[in-house]
């Protein structure tokens, strides 16, 4: 009855949050969704290879950089959209992943996890620098028309093209789902997260299911890669952010839940924007996520003590 | 069905198993002895997770040292595991299918098999869409029984299947068991030698990394040293 009261609050009081924004300043709503919506489509795939079979990786965005440079030399050179180079650098991302995860983390499994994350981040360091020697730290942007598509709702006007990420967000994580609970392959790579003694004796080949989850991880990181020219110019540490923050969000959705990174995404995104749309806490807006996490675990520990 | 030769090993610089032989036909074979005695890093040894120093396991004539856990799984080979091993999250009806879904001569017959082990745990049936971890210490004993026979096995492992569980399922437990020696052969690993000497055509009594003895269980049930260290009459 209680935990009953205390959710009718909390959505009450969203739905009042989200009215008076919609009243008082639209466009944190708008934007701050858009926001969401490119954290999320990043951080699911980090979901994925860390919930569910907990490698932890900490070059995540630095793989997504890389993908985006590599889906932009090749749009450059074939005179082709980065749309159309969606599926092609998703494949192409799933093969790096496939091999760099034999290379490296495959044999860090065993260890302990601190082990994954000395090596990761040092391929995070080996990719950023790789680029930074190949490409220079210079930007680069891709000019695309349709990006900067607008609406007008009254006075308001605003861009559309963003939206795109909330509804790849929506597919990412309605995807795995079902992949994960209605396929046998994504049974056998909850099985082999879940205790992977008990999956090698039922005959699942652990570390093949490690490496085919971490390289869909890393197909649809690839394709955010390569949507990402939509959105950013592309530079050397462009990646970096969204590993802390695909962290963070991994860490409030509840590790292994992938649904909820959506609505982590949007708490993040729309915090964000909202002390963006005022002068004084403008700067704050890169650390907010801190402050989330915090508050957060914090919240979580308490409820976790009481019960 | 299984044979082991003049077997070694162990942890480390640590030999537990010392120079074992031992054979399971199409039989029930008991493993007996104290904690430490090896049992359990014996049957790792069969299942892949531990490497032989020394010495040969052969699968029907087949050599399987060195070979991989899930390929031993597929060759045929279930194992019911001391700690059970489920996967916790998953509901009893994914743990079950997942005992199957990788075994190439189970795989097909997945919703029949599903309905005779059903049969043969109706506790199971009942709480098929329950979560694995949240189930008492018998009942995941079963759930880990079932999801080993739901690989159609032609040799079941069970390393101390009465570990930690009440008397009343225990005897259910060693009653399932006898049930199915017809149909595989069976390896158990037991402490309880009183209830286990029921089920089994025959035995071994291993220490300190050795097979001190081996007999049929008509034999071990009248073996003074038997009685008095493990019967304790």
């Amino acid at each position: 009855m209680v935990v009953k009261r205390r959710t009718a609050f909390i959505v009450a009081l969203s739905a009042a949050a989200v009215v008076a924004l919609i009243l008082w300043k639209p466009t944190v709503l708008i934007y701050g969704l858009q926001a969401a919506g490119l954290y999320a489509a990043v951080a699911i795939p980090m979901g994925l290879v860390l919930g569910i079979v907990h490698i932890v990786n900490l070059a995540h965005g630095e793989f997504m950089m890389v993908a985006s440079y590599a889906a932009y030399f090749g749009c450059r050179a074939l005179g082709m959209d980065p749309l159309l180079a969606i599926v092609p650098t998703a494949i192409v991302t799933a093969v790096f992943g496939w091999i760099m995860f034999q290379l490296t983390i495959r044999r860090a499994l065993k260890a302990p996890e601190l082990n994954q994350l000395i090596l990761t981040f040092g391929l995070a360091i080996a990719f950023t620098q790789s680029i930074n020697l190949i490409f220079t730290s210079q930007t680069y942007k891709m000019p695309l028309d349709y990006v900067s598509a607008s609406m007008d709702i009254g006075d308001l006007t605003f861009g559309t093209w963003s939206f795109v990420f909330v509804a790849v967000a929506i597919i990412f994580a309605y995807g795995l789902q079902l992949f994960l609970t209605k396929t046998t392959t994504g049974k056998a790579a909850l099985a082999v997260g879940q205790n992977p003694r008990g999956a090698a004796i039922v005959g699942i080949d652990v570390y093949r299911t490690y490496g085919l989850v971490f390289a869909l991880a890393l197909a649809l990181v690839g394709a955010m890669g390569a949507l990402f020219l939509t959105k950013s110019a592309i530079f050397p540490s462009v990646g970096s952010p969204f590993t802390m923050k695909s962290f963070c969000l991994i860490a409030m959705a509840g590790i292994g839940n992938i649904p909820g990174i959506l609505g982590a995404s949007v708490l993040l995104g729309v915090a964000e924007n909202f002390l963006r749309a005022f002068r004084p806490t403008r700067d704050w807006a890169e650390i907010v996520f801190f402050v989330l996490i915090i508050v957060v675990i914090l919240a979580r520990s308490l409820k976790g003590r009481k019960s | 069905m299984l044979k082991i030769q003049n077997l070694d090993c162990g942890y480390g610089r640590m030999k537990v198993i010392d120079g074992v032989d031992f054979e399971v036909g199409t039989e029930s074979v008991g493993l007996f002895g104290p904690n430490g005695a090896g049992k359990s890093t014996l049957i790792s040894a069969i299942m892949g997770m531990v490497k032989p120093w020394k010495g040969s396991i052969e699968l029907d004539g087949k050599r399987i040292e060195g070979v991989e856990t899930h390929t031993i799984a597929r060759m045929g080979v279930a194992l019911v595991p001391q700690e059970r091993e489920l996967f916790p999250g998953m509901s009893v009806e994914d743990n079950l299918v997942l005992g199957a879904a990788y075994i190439p001569h189970a795989k097909d017959g997945i919703p029949e098999q599903l309905e005779k082990i059903f049969a043969l745990f109706p506790i199971l049936k009942e709480r098929r869409t329950q979560l694995a971890g949240t189930m008492s210490g018998g009942q995941q004993r079963m759930l880990a029984i079932g999801r080993a026979l739901m690989s159609k096995p032609r040799l079941l492992i069970l390393d101390e299947p009465s570990l930690g569980l009440q008397p009343s399922i225990v005897t259910e437990v060693f009653e399932v068991l006898k049930g199915l020696k017809s149909s595989v052969s069976i390896l158990v690993t037991e402490q309880n030698v009183r209830e286990s000497l029921r089920a089994i055509d025959r035995g071994y009594v291993l220490e300190n990394g050795r097979i001190v003895l081996e007999d049929s269980a008509e034999g071990l049930k009248t073996n003074p040293y038997v009685i008095k260290s493990y019967l304790g009459l």
